[in-house]
């Protein structure tokens, strides 16, 4: 039986170069990545240390059309894992490319995916934000019991997170349109 | 050509010209990117993500069209919208070069 091991990792919606990067780091120290379990658990096999990069892509159509999305990659050479809420997986091993490869090659490509995630991930957050949180934020305010005061702690915290994907998605879009205006 | 398309594809992306050049013969997406990579000396590798994305949206806006499936590969072709853009562009790109020569002739 294969030697495995569970990690529990959190990246938010917009930090999934980073995710690259980790899963890319696991993989150069001799654990491959053969599965996810919502909302943050990594499972990985023991196996040979090889230089693999990940990439990550969201794209709906390319899900409603998966056989001619995946076909497209193999092609190309990348490994197809899985789906994780709209995010599919790749990799590649570096000793099967030329030089440094990315499943995308210009800037304006990349922009258009982050224009993605952010109609089917963000858009929907936002919903929840203004119709739940807010709304129910200045509800419990003027309530003066203990109880609900927590409540209105919980809905703080809540608006903290919010605001901090927000600004973390903001940011992330903003440089990257900076670049491809250069 | 409408706002939307001249917004979007003039000037081009390297990858959306070598697209609508290549798709004036049908074909699907990863003979694009070995033509482009065989005409280019390797120097330019299209991407898979890149690819997809960018076939997709130029299906969308009507400059090229589906025309069969093969073996799970989807086989494209340039549309008359298609053409008008890529001519467009290609003439940017002989005044820029021409421009190019004279200023460093």
């Amino acid at each position: 039986m294969k030697e495995t091991k569970l990690e529990i990792r959190f990246f938010t919606i917009t930090e999934y170069e980073k995710e690259q990067e980790y899963l890319r780091e696991r993989h150069q120290s001799g654990w491959k990545f053969v599965g996810y379990t919502v909302p943050c658990f990594y499972h990985f096999v023991k196996c040979e240390p090889e230089d693999v990069v990940y990439q990550l892509d969201y794209n709906k159509d390319g899900a409603a059309h998966k056989d001619e999305y995946v076909q497209m990659f193999t092609d190309c050479g990348w490994e197809y894992l899985m789906d994780v809420l709209g995010y599919s997986y790749f990799r590649k091993p570096v000793s099967e490319m030329k030089e440094d490869e990315e499943i995308f090659c210009d800037d304006s490509s990349r922009l258009d995916m982050i224009g993605r995630v952010f109609k089917g991930r963000m858009i929907p957050l936002i919903g929840i934000f203004l119709c739940c949180i807010v709304p129910q934020m200045f509800r419990v305010f003027h309530l003066q019991d203990a109880a609900d005061r927590g409540i209105f702690f919980v809905f703080c915290a809540l608006l903290v997170l919010y605001l901090i994907l927000f600004v973390q998605f903001g940011v992330q879009y903003w440089r990257l349109k900076k670049r491809t205006e250069r | 050509m409408d706002a939307h398309i001249k917004k979007v594809y003039v000037p081009m992306t390297e990858t959306g010209f070598y697209i609508l050049l290549s798709l004036r013969k049908e074909m699907h997406g990863y003979s694009i990117v070995q033509q482009v990579e065989e005409m280019t000396g390797g120097e330019v590798r299209l991407s898979p993500g890149t690819m997809y994305g960018s076939l997709s949206k130029m299906e969308k806006d009507g400059l090229i069209a589906f025309v069969r499936e093969e073996e799970k590969r989807k086989i494209y072709q340039i549309t008359e919208l298609g053409i008008e853009v890529l001519e467009r562009e290609m003439k940017r790109i002989e005044r820029l070069y021409r421009n190019m020569k004279e200023a460093v002739s």
